[in-house]
C-alpha cells in the first residue's frame, strides 16, 4: 500500500489540499513513519549481519571461489562433494561424540554442583561461586595452554602424578584418537560447568520451601523429595540448559581447535573446524559455505527437537 | 493508518543491504606513486622484521639513491590472521597492506585460484639478477614466479653440548646418521637422555617432524607443479630414521617441540642435542634455558647413507608486496633493498639474526667473523656457509594442508612401531588423495 492511495487520509487526488491540509498530510505522514524509524535499528543490524551473511553463504554454498575474484557457479556440486567426503563424516560423528558426552555429563554434575552449593549452612558459598564460575572468564587461549601442560604425555601434570602415585605408564592423552577427545570432552566440562552450575542454582532458589515442606509432612526424605518437588520445579531452568548446551556443544569450536587442532589427524575435529579449514586454510570458500549450509539446518533440526523433548518454552 | 507499507520497508531495508554488500568489490590497481614521501602500511607477526623495517629507513647505506622517503605504519597480528585479514581488506576496499610478512606454512593458501597474482606483485625480475644466489625461492613461486622472499634461510643444523658428549664418552662429530644413531641410543641408554626431538603434537608439528628429515634426505612433499612427491625412497627413508631414533631412545617424543614441553626437555638436560633451523636458537635454546649458554655448538647435520644434503630447511616468512597499492613500486624498492643487498642482509642479521637469503654472503668476513656468545664464542657462519652451499630446495602446494592432515595419524603410527615407513606413505597418500578429490 503506498502513501498517497490510502483512503483514510480524507484527501482524494483530484482534489488539492489547502495549506493546511498539506501540512496534516506531512504531520500524519511522519507519524506514520515513526513506528519504523524505531524499530529500524533491529532490521537494519538484522539485515546487514543476518539476513545478507546468510544469503550470500547459501549463494557462496553453490560457487567455487578462493576469496577474490568471481565465484564460479558450480550448483550443487560442493553439496554432492560434502556428501562424499569421508573428513565431512568424521567431522560429524566427533561433534556427535562432544555433544553426547558433554550432555551427558554436564546436566547431572552442574545439577549435583548447585545442589551442593543451596545447601543450608554452607560456608564461604559466595568464594565457590565465584571458583566455579572463573573457568569460563578464563581466556581460552590461557585454558588450551594450561590443558597441554597439564595432559602432555612426557612432561604432563596429570601423567606425573598417576605415574608418581599409581606407578602406571603415562597416557597419550593428546596424541591418542580416543583419549584427545575424551580431553576435549573434560575441558569443555572444566570450562561450562560452573555457568551452568549458576542456572541451576538459581533456579534452586526459586523453589518454594513451602512445596518441601508439604512434601516432608507427607512423609517424603531427601531422595524423594529431590524427584518429586525439586526436579519438576527445575524443568524450565533443565529445558533451557539442554538446549543451550546441545546448540552450542554442535557447534563446538575452539576447546579442539586450541587444544589439539583437530589432531591426531581429524580425530578431534569437530563441524565448525571442518568449515574453517575450508575457508581459512585452504581457500575453499564455497565448499566452506555448503558445509555451514549442511550445519546450519542441522543445528536449526536438532534445536527444534531438543526444544520439543525438553519442553522449553512450555509452561509449567 | 496512511504509511509506507510493510513491503515498501523491507524493500528499503534490502536496498540498503544491497548498497552495502555493493561497496565490497574489488578495486582497480591505483596509478603507483613514482618518487617522494610514501607512507607503506607492513603487517608482521615477528617485531623482529618492524624493527629491521624500521632500522633500514634510518640506513643511509641502505636508502642512498631511492626516489622514495617512505615512511611505515605497522599491523602486528598473529601469523595466521594476517593473509585472512588481507584478503578481507583488499576485498572490502582494495587497498591490502603494501608490505605483508607471510608465514610459509600460510602461503600455500594463496596458491589457490589466482588468489597470489591478485594480491602480490610478481618478484620474479627484481630476484632474476641473482639467480641460484638467491637461496629459498621455492616455497614461494608459484607457475614459475615468484610472490616473496624469505626473511630467512632457516637453515637447520644440529644444536649439542659437547661436554655432555665427552661426560659419556661419546663422539660428536658422527658423519652419518646411522652412526648418529648408535651413539644417541648408547648415550640414552647410559644417561637417559636424547640427542634429537620428534613431535608427537598437532598435525602441523607432526608433519614438520617428517619435513626436515624428507628436505634433507633430498625430498620435497612437492614438485614444482605442485604434485604429490612422497612416495620416494627418500621418503622411506627419512621415515626409517625417525622410528629408528625414537625405537633406540636416541629421539625424545615431544608434544610441543617449540612450547613448554620441549622448554622443560632442554632446560632439565633431556636433550642433549637435537636438529632445529637457525632461529630455533633464539626462540627456543636461549629463551628456555639462558643458563646453559656456552654449553651449545652448532654443525651440520650427519648425512644419511642414502644421499642428501647436510642441512635442511624449516620455517621462514616471505614478504610480499601489495599488487594493487598507490605506493606498490616504493614498497617494492624498500624490500629490493633491505633484502636483496649486502648492506640490507647485513642489517636484517644483526637486528633480528636472519641468516643472509644469498649464499655469496656467507663467505664475507662480516659474516665469518660473526661470533655467537650463546655458543661458547663459536663462529657459526663456518658452518653456516657449508650448510648454505647444499641447501635443498622444496616446493609447497595449495593442498599442503591436506598432506599436513592426511600425514598426523599415520606418523604416530611410526613413532609406535605399528606401522612401517612404506605404510606411513601409502596411508598419508590414500588420506591426501580422498582430501583432494572430494
Amino acid at each position: 500500500m503506498s502513501l498517497t492511495d490510502t483512503p483514510d487520509t480524507g484527501t482524494t487526488r483530484a482534489a488539492l489540499p489547502s495549506p493546511t491540509g498539506r501540512r496534516a498530510t506531512r504531520a500524519t505522514r511522519a507519524r506514520s513513519w515513526a513506528p519504523y524509524l524505531f524499530i529500524s535499528p533491529f532490521y537494519v543490524l538484522f539485515l546487514l549481519f543476518m539476513v545478507v551473511p546468510i544469503t550470500i553463504g547459501a549463494f557462496l554454498s553453490m560457487t567455487s571461489w578462493a576469496g577474490v575474484g568471481n565465484p564460479e557457479w558450480v550448483g550443487l556440486d560442493n553439496y554432492a562433494r560434502l556428501f562424499d567426503d569421508p573428513s565431512f563424516y568424521t567431522a560429524l560423528f566427533n561433534t556427535a561424540v562432544f555433544t553426547v558426552g558433554t550432555m551427558c555429563v554436564v546436566l547431572p554434575l552442574s545439577l549435583m554442583i548447585a545442589l551442593a552449593l543451596n545447601a543450608r549452612g554452607l560456608r564461604f558459598r559466595d568464594f565457590f561461586r565465584t571458583v566455579f564460575f572463573l573457568p569460563v572468564v578464563v581466556s581460552p587461549i590461557v585454558v588450551a595452554l594450561v590443558f597441554g601442560l597439564f595432559f602432555d604425555q612426557q612432561f604432563g601434570l596429570v601423567n606425573g602424578l598417576t605415574q608418581a602415585t599409581l606407578g602406571s605408564p603415562g597416557i597419550a592423552w593428546l596424541t591418542s584418537p580416543f583419549w584427545a577427545k575424551a580431553v576435549v570432552i573434560i575441558l569443555v566440562l572444566w570450562r561450562w560447568t560452573g555457568y551452568l552450575t549458576m542456572f541451576f542454582l538459581a533456579g534452586l532458589q526459586n523453589v518454594a520451601h513451602e512445596l518441601h515442606e508439604a512434601a516432608q509432612i507427607d512423609g517424603a526424605g531427601p531422595i524423594r523429595g529431590f524427584w518429586s518437588v525439586t526436579l519438576p520445579q527445575l524443568r524450565p531452568v533443565t529445558a533451557f540448559i539442554g538446549v543451550t548446551v546441545l546448540v552450542s556443544t554442535a557447534q563446538i569450536f575452539e576447546e579442539p581447535f586450541l587444544l589439539t587442532q583437530g589432531g591426531p589427524g581429524e580425530a578431534t575435529m569437530s563441524v565448525a573446524q571442518f568449515i574453517y579449514r575450508a575457508a581459512f586454510q585452504r581457500q575453499e570458500l564455497g565448499y566452506a559455505s555448503a558445509a555451514g549450509v549442511v550445519m546450519f539446518v542441522v543445528v536449526f533440526a536438532l534445536g527444534r527437537i531438543a526444544i520439543r523433548v525438553f519442553g522449553a518454552g512450555e509452561n509449567r | 493508518m496512511s504509511g509506507p507499507s510493510r513491503r515498501r520497508f523491507l524493500g528499503l531495508m534490502g536496498g540498503m543491504g544491497m548498497l552495502a554488500t555493493g561497496g565490497c568489490v574489488t578495486a582497480a590497481p591505483a596509478d603507483p606513486v613514482t618518487d617522494g614521501a610514501v607512507g607503506l602500511r607492513l603487517w608482521t607477526h615477528d617485531p623482529s622484521y618492524t624493527a629491521t623495517f624500521q632500522a633500514a629507513l634510518g640506513d643511509r647505506s641502505i636508502m642512498r639513491g631511492s626516489a622514495y622517503a617512505p615512511s611505515l605504519e605497522v599491523t602486528a597480528a598473529a601469523g595466521g590472521d594476517l593473509l585472512t585479514r588481507t584478503i578481507t581488506q583488499f576485498m572490502a576496499d582494495g587497498s591490502p597492506p603494501d608490505l605483508l610478512g607471510v608465514i610459509i606454512s600460510e602461503f600455500p593458501r594463496v596458491m589457490k585460484g589466482d588468489l597470489a597474482e591478485s594480491l602480490f606483485l610478481d618478484l620474479t625480475e627484481i630476484a632474476e639478477p641473482f639467480g641460484d644466489d638467491l637461496l629459498r625461492r621455492g616455497p614461494y613461486s608459484l607457475n614459475g614466479r615468484l610472490y616473496g622472499l624469505d626473511s630467512d634461510t632457516s637453515i637447520s643444523v644440529l644444536y649439542y653440548r659437547p661436554e655432555e658428549f665427552d661426560r659419556a664418552g661419546l663422539p660428536a662429530d658422527a658423519a652419518t646418521w646411522d652412526e648418529m644413531l648408535e651413539i644417541g641410543g648408547r648415550l640414552h641408554q647410559a644417561t637417559g637422555k636424547s640427542i634429537g626431538m620428534v613431535s608427537n603434537g598437532d598435525n602441523t608439528s607432526l608433519y614438520n617432524t617428517y619435513l626436515q628429515s624428507l628436505i634433507q634426505r633430498g625430498g620435497s612433499p612437492f614438485d614444482a607443479e605442485g604434485n604429490l612427491t612422497i612416495d620416494t625412497d627418500e621418503s622411506v627413508e627419512a621415515l626409517d630414521l625417525i622410528q629408528r631414533g625414537v625405537a633406540n631412545g636416541a629421539f625424545l617424543v615431544v608434544g610441543d617441540p617449540y612450547g613448554a614441553a620441549a622448554g622443560a626437555a632442554i632446560k632439565s638436560g633431556l636433550l642433549v642435542a637435537l636438529t632445529m633451523p637457525s632461529w630455533y636458537r633464539v626462540y627456543g635454546l636461549e629463551a628456555n634455558a639462558p643458563e646453559q649458554a656456552g654449553q651449545w655448538r652448532l654443525r651440520t647435520l650427519p648425512r644419511f647413507d642414502g644421499g642428501g644434503h647436510i642441512a635442511s630447511n624449516l620455517g621462514g616468512t616471505g614478504f610480499t608486496v601489495s599488487a594493487v597499492n598507490p605506493g606498490r613500486e616504493a614498497a617494492l624498492d624498500l624490500l629490493r633493498r633491505v633484502y636483496l643487498t649486502p648492506e640490507g642482509q647485513l642489517l636484517r642479521f644483526r637486528t633480528g639474526g636472519f641468516l643472509p637469503t644469498l649464499r655469496s654472503l656467507y663467505a664475507e668476513p662480516d659474516f665469518t667473523s660473526f661470533r655467537d656468545e650463546f655458543l661458547g664464542g663459536q663462529q657459526s657462519f663456518l658452518e653456516y656457509a657449508r650448510a648454505a652451499e647444499d641447501l635443498p630446495e622444496f616446493f609447497l602446494s595449495e593442498n599442503n594442508e591436506a598432506l599436513t592432515v592426511a600425514i598426523g595419524a599415520p606418523m604416530l603410527g611410526l613413532y609406535d612401531g605399528d606401522l612401517t615407513p612404506a605404510q606411513v606413505i601409502r596411508e598419508a597418500t590414500d588420506s591426501y588423495r580422498r582430501q583432494v578429490r572430494s
